[in-house]
């Protein structure tokens, strides 16, 4: 697999587009990005004096190949910059995950390093199950490369910080797109006018998640803040306005009102299967696209108007609570995740965008024209995962009432304007401060 | 189950049976006694690994646990956990789609159930081949049943494919993003995860049944209606109960076909007092309430409990 | 018994095996397909089988997984019975508030989601130092059956004629001889049904093995399974593979059953 997308890379190779290291700067630059620091320095500290030995058990959740296959190259390259040092990958069912750590906790023992989906930081930080990282992250060298948007910190302590981001783009069948003779689109009203000649070329227009959780949450975000919805200001108005426009495609046969019953895989199956013009969806599907569309692809940022956001997401890393060589595990974060050569390794497996400002510079990132469009949409419309003004232990339940409200809009259970009532009625309790 | 209790209850018990036991029994009481004792290790065993559990889930119920104050003491908030689920209407309208679930859960479990193992009663290749089936299919993980239902019941599924060929309908059956459909849905994949063990069991009471009684009942000419009702039904009523609590109780706590085929959705229209217990613990992190909930379930279940108990004693009575 | 089999039942049979066939035959096709084909081909036989999927499955990992879903479910099944059958015995052949006060906790202890009993058992094992250990993950998969199994058999032993019993009494055998050499073998239609539910449900039973096993290497088949399903995507081939790979050592346990159970009729034909 790995040999087939450097093939597809080298024939695809474009010259090196700005967009994309642009767009990773701007993240950078929310961070106290000052000094370049040099790429590959950061992590030769400790390990020339050789006295780190020992095992670093990693918990995980991936199970699909070019994940667990960038867990094992991380694996090999500590283990062949320590001597007498093993890592030891240990999938755990995403279901499991939280409810797994939280209990190990309660039992004092747990993993040396986690990956965690990272709009649950505050879940697992919270239950105890995270070590603080602030010691290690003030004396880290290259901590100015990373934006503050991957760096979760809760209630003032630093628990996690993502090597890498994850977002939503809009990805286009070109080859139904060059049949009804339009561009892709820049504005809602042209993916509406295009979705329309779609379906009337007897295509279906779109597909994305409406499950009532987060994942719907996080598709639904881009739409809603189209309309003005923040978490900051929770407008019923814009809410309903959103929450009708999707709705709208799902009548005018667009979008299939099975969406509420897909997750975020189950859409993307559906476009590379082909006969869908469009799929909201994110830069972590290259690898199932390259393999499994059997036709000519592309993305363009989610096209949200000014108001819009999209979700800045993806793993956060963290150090256990009870791990018995925290140091160890520092080492083998500073080492992989958050160094440069580890991100781009996570580029080239994965199609993960990188957190540094660095690492997203390098060619992985500049020769791949599938990233562009996911580092504009950074620049343009990045937006923190989850909003910064939801009180951590609210996080779960925000998720859960938006994705539900975006659920029972699309499946026709409810209105949008008695749903968009309801829902920041809740909103208004779980938001104010505790 | 304190074991200072057990001779008491023993002693209680053997003179109720020798004053209620028909003649011809006389009554010993060492015997009963002694099995009781039959009882002690499975005490001793749920004793020591499920009632820590259970008292657990009863403390959490009555408790502010979230993830950040679970591993430390959780404080006491009395109902409110109850309350906050009433009030915001969730459990209430939960309990509703619940009772919906369940009785078709439990009448299309039961009755299948019970037609499969009368059916499948006959030896021969077919039958036998049937009950491997089934059995295969019942022991395969609830993702993979509710992942292949869910397929199957799409808009491009088996099932809308044959239904929109056949001219039978124009549009695609909305099976799971319908709101009522789908609760329909999730409770027909519920019953026919329980079918096969039902089939099974009942089968099972089928043959304690001594040939030479059917032998008897063709030489008086029964015809196989009649074989049903006087032979078959009479000797599985033992089972039919244990059953019918088993199946109840099974649509009472099942959530993963629902968490793999709708999550609850469309919107929340199926989401069961399980579902909707586990999204309290484990999605939203408050243990509290979804301690409440789950408890709220076992009292209702506790209701039929007390009715199983009660027609127990009746069997009793009666044998 | 003998008959010929009525049009009704047929009919039924007929219903049974579409109801049962067809789920297991898309099992079977979507494993033999490659991952590009399961949305394009989702209700037609038309498409290049491949054994991409089986060739994945069929790796190290499987025949230790394979070896330790074989230890935990003969374990619990065993411990399930030792446990659950004489409590079924005594349930059925004592009366009073207390058999009904058992019968009655029993209920509620299956009633107990099994996600709420999680946490408290992680609890206790770490305290017994029994986590990461297989004794650890059948005794909870026992905690967890033993009111199912408890349940199920009590009618089948209340099925047994007192009479018999009483017989046995008369000649002075003990009551443990009279239920050993008297009882279970009349019940044992009951028990080797119950016996073959527990052993499957044992066998698939995953999320005590993924929280109570803290490496995956001591993970069983069941567990394996649960890595086909991720936050990234269903490989949907991977899935229904392993799914049918992991059910052939229970189609084989079953088939072995119903034999005994068949051949086991006359015997448990008493009266």
């Amino acid at each position: 697999m790995f040999t087939t997308r450097s093939a597809r890379q080298r024939r695809r190779a474009l010259a090196l587009t700005s967009i994309a290291a642009a767009g990773a700067l701007t993240l950078a630059a929310c961070g106290s990005s000052g000094e370049e620091a040099g790429a590959g320095s950061s992590d030769d500290g400790d390990a020339a004096d050789g006295e780190l030995s020992g095992t670093v058990t990693v918990w995980h959740y991936f199970s699909e190949d070019n994940q667990v296959g960038l867990m094992d190259a991380y694996a090999e390259k500590f283990e062949s910059e320590h001597e007498g040092v093993t890592v030891e990958n240990v999938f755990v069912p995403y279901d499991q995950m939280n409810s797994k750590l939280v209990s190990s906790a309660g039992a004092q023992t747990g993993p040396d390093v986690v990956v965690f989906n990272g709009a649950e930081a505050a879940t697992i930080a919270l239950g105890g199950a995270l070590a603080p990282m602030d010691d290690y992250w003030a004396d880290y060298a290259d901590a100015g490369e990373f934006p503050d948007s991957v760096i979760h910190q809760i209630d003032g302590t630093t628990y996690a910080v993502q090597g890498y981001v994850n977002l939503l783009g809009l990805w286009y069948n070109a080859e139904i797109l060059e049949e009804i003779g339009v561009e892709p689109p820049t504005t809602l009203d042209e993916l509406e006018d295009a979705m329309a000649a779609a379906a009337e070329a007897g295509h279906d227009g779109i597909t994305l998640s409406g499950l009532p959780q987060s994942q719907g949450e996080w598709q639904a975000y881009p739409w809603l803040s189209a309309e003005g919805f923040t978490y900051e200001e929770p407008d019923a108005g814009a809410l309903e306005a959103g929450l009708a426009r999707v709705r709208g495609w799902v009548e005018n046969g667009w979008l299939s009102q099975e969406a509420v019953t897909w997750d975020q895989t189950v859409p993307f199956q559906q476009f590379t299967s082909g006969g869908v013009a469009f799929a909201e969806n994110g830069n972590w599907q290259m690898g199932a696209a390259e393999a499994d569309a059997g036709f000519e692809y592309g993305v363009v940022p989610l096209p949200l108007g000014d108001d819009g956001q999209v979700y800045l997401g993806g793993e956060g890393q963290g150090i256990g609570a009870f791990s018995e060589n925290p140091d160890l595990a520092w080492e083998y974060l500073a080492s992989t995740y958050y160094s440069p050569e580890g991100q781009v390794m996570a580029v080239e497996q994965v199609g993960s965008i990188p957190a540094r400002a660095d690492a997203a510079g390098d060619d992985a990132v500049s020769s791949n024209p599938l990233l562009e469009p996911f580092a504009a949409s950074i620049e343009q419309y990045g937006a923190n995962y989850p909003a910064p003004n939801i009180p951590p232990a609210a996080v779960a339940d925000v998720q859960l009432t938006v994705g539900q409200a975006w659920s029972a809009v699309l499946g026709g259970q409810q209105q949008a304007g008695a749903a968009a009532q309801a829902t920041v009625a809740t909103l208004e309790g779980l938001l104010a401060p505790q | 189950m304190t074991t200072q209790s057990a001779p008491v209850g023993a002693a209680a018990a053997a003179v109720r049976t020798r004053r209620t036991d028909p003649a011809g029994r006389t009554g010993r009481r060492r015997p009963r006694q002694v099995r009781l004792l039959f009882l002690l290790p499975a005490a001793i065993f749920l004793g020591l690994l499920s009632l820590f559990p259970l008292i657990q889930l009863l403390r959490m119920s009555v408790s502010a646990v979230t993830s950040a104050t679970l591993n430390q003491s959780w404080d006491f908030v009395g109902f409110e956990n109850f309350a906050e689920g009433f009030a915001t209407g969730q459990s209430t309208e939960a309990l509703q789609r619940t009772l919906v679930f369940v009785l078709v859960v439990t009448v299309l479990g039961m009755v299948l159930g019970l037609a499969a193992a009368i059916a499948l009663r006959s030896r021969g290749r077919w039958s036998g081949f049937l009950l491997a089936l089934m059995v295969f299919v019942w022991a395969l993980p609830p993702v993979v049943n509710g992942s292949v239902w869910k397929f199957l019941l799409g808009d491009a599924g088996l099932i809308n494919t044959l239904l929109l060929d056949s001219g039978l309908r124009d549009a695609p059956v909305p099976f799971l993003y319908d709101q009522y459909w789908a609760l329909m849905s999730v409770a027909f994949v519920n019953s026919f995860a329980v079918i096969p063990f039902n089939a099974l069991v009942f089968r099972a009471a089928l043959m304690n049944i001594p040939p030479e009684t059917f032998e008897a009942a063709a030489l008086d000419g029964a015809n196989r209606w009649q074989e049903v009702r006087h032979i078959m039904l009479p000797a599985v009523r033992p089972t039919t109960l244990v059953l019918l609590v088993l199946t109840l109780v099974y649509g009472f706590r099942s959530f993963d076909f629902i968490y793999v085929m709708t999550y609850g959705g469309p919107g929340t229209a199926t989401n069961t007092l399980p579902f909707l217990g586990y999204l309290q613990a484990f999605v939203r992190y408050d243990f509290g309430l979804g301690a409440a909930t789950s408890v709220v379930t076992v009292v209702g279940v506790l209701v039929l409990a007390v009715v199983y108990a009660r027609s127990i004693r009746r069997e009793e009575a009666e044998s | 018994m003998n008959r010929r089999s009525g049009p009704v039942v047929v009919a039924v049979k007929l219903l049974l095996t579409l109801m049962y066939g067809v789920p297991i035959l898309w099992i079977l096709l979507t494993s033999f397909k490659s991952s590009a084909d399961v949305f394009s081909t989702q209700s037609s036989f038309l498409f290049r089988p491949v054994t991409t999927a089986y060739v994945e499955a069929f790796d190290g990992a499987l025949l230790e997984a394979l070896r330790q879903s074989v230890v935990i479910a003969t374990g619990t099944t065993a411990l399930v019975l030792l446990l659950a059958i004489p409590a079924a015995y005594g349930l059925a052949r004592t009366r009073g508030w207390l058999p009904s006060l058992g019968l009655g906790l029993l209920i509620v202890l299956q009633m107990m989601p099994q996600t709420a009993t999680v946490i408290p058992l992680f609890q206790i094992f770490g305290r017994w130092r029994l986590l990461d250990s297989t004794f650890g993950v059948i005794l909870a998969d026992a905690a967890l059956l033993i009111p199912f199994a408890t349940l199920l058999l009590r009618p089948f032993f209340r099925a047994v004629p007192p009479q018999l019993e009483e017989a046995g009494s008369i000649d002075g055998a003990s009551v443990l001889r009279t239920f050993w050499s008297i009882v279970l073998p009349v019940a044992r239609n009951g028990v080797f049904t119950v016996g073959t539910l527990i052993f499957l449900l044992a066998w698939g039973e995953f999320l005590y093995a993924v929280n109570f096993f803290l490496s995956p290497g001591s993970y069983p088949l069941s567990a394996l399974l649960a890595q086909q399903v991720s936050a990234f995507g269903i490989n949907w081939p991977g899935l229904m593979a392993l799914a049918v790979l992991t059910s052939i050592p229970i189609l084989v346990v079953f088939t072995a059953t119903y034999r005994l159970l068949r051949d086991g009729l006359t015997v448990g034909a008493v009266k």
